[in-house]
């Protein structure tokens, strides 16, 4: 009787499922010219109400839905589809993020060639969504006022896999001890190629700056 | 935080690679975590033995490497493999 030992040399993703879904949901968007920006902040950083304030500016010809996922209840999807536009609410009944089996799932029955933009809303967490990948075109990271300026390094991974990092509830910047410019120097010294845009989505103060940034062109048809 | 879930999908992993090798043993499983992951090896080491504990499994050694990056990735397994 002998022993032998192989060794098997794996070298992939340990998320290569996750990431397989993905691409083939990337590869449907570019398929349809679909631009998709995938939302991640912490639970309360304002994903919902930008998502509002954003719906809100859109003509109602534009072509655009939503996603938003939550552990439970399907109170931001009634939220947001008070804006006359899609909005699918995606309950992961436990789950602390969104993955890309969840949003196959979630975009069953709608047609990809009638959008040109798709909002996912993750789930409000700063660590488990940035893992995995929604075949988004880009991920987009909210930091709120009151959260504090340290944010980018105590959750470094979301900054540095993010395009974009909207700070958010700048009206609250004269009543809390919040400096914009070091919560910007900590997220580029995470990553220093990452846009910054400043907004209130109370005021509507900087959502014109945000709503460029959406509206930039989405992945070229394929 | 979703620890769990990814010592379920590296074990996910490993069950399909033994697969082609019935009566084998995996003895060994590595994996690079990298410092951007959001994994944290020691919360990721504790939920993998949590779910190998009582299964087949229970013998299999995680082994981790860590890394700068913000890689998750499956490197290498080892299967041992007992001929008569």
């Amino acid at each position: 009787m002998s022993t032998t030992t192989t060794k098997v040399p794996l070298e992939r993703k340990v998320l290569s499922e996750n990431d397989r879904l993905a691409a083939e949901l990337r590869a449907e968007f570019a398929r349809h010219g679909v631009r998709c920006l995938n939302l991640i902040g912490s639970p309360g950083s304002g994903k919902t109400a930008l998502l509002e304030r954003t719906l809100g500016a859109f003509d109602p010809a534009m072509r655009v839905a939503v996603l938003t996922g939550d552990i439970q209840t399907d109170a931001d999807a009634r939220r947001l589809a008070r804006y006359g536009f899609p909005a699918r609410q995606i309950t992961t009944a436990g789950a602390c993020h969104l993955d890309a089996r969840m949003v196959t799932k979630a975009l069953e029955g709608w047609d990809l060639a009638r959008l040109d933009l798709l909002f996912i809303e993750n789930v409000g967490n700063l660590v488990c969504p940035t893992s995995y990948d929604l075949g988004e075109a880009a991920k987009v990271v909210l930091l709120s006022v009151p959260e504090g300026e340290e944010k980018p390094l105590k959750y470094p991974g979301i900054f540095f896999k993010s395009k974009l990092m909207v700070l958010t509830k700048i009206d609250l910047l004269p009543y809390v001890p919040f400096r914009p410019e070091d919560a910007i120097a900590n997220a580029r010294a995470i990553q220093p190629g990452i846009e910054i845009v400043q907004v209130s989505s109370t005021t509507g103060e900087g959502l014109e700056k945000w709503m460029e940034w959406v509206r930039r062109p989405g992945p070229p048809r394929t | 935080m979703h620890e769990l879930g990814i010592a379920n999908s590296i074990l996910q992993a490993v069950e399909t690679e033994m697969r082609p090798h019935p009566g084998a043993r995996a003895v060994r499983i590595a994996v690079t975590v990298g410092a951007l992951s959001g994994i944290d090896r020691d919360s990721l080491e504790f939920c993998f033995g949590a779910l190998t504990k009582g299964t087949p499994f229970e013998s299999l050694a995680l082994d981790v490497k860590e890394a700068a990056s913000d890689e998750l990735e499956l490197t290498c397994l080892e299967v041992e493999e007992t001929t008569p």
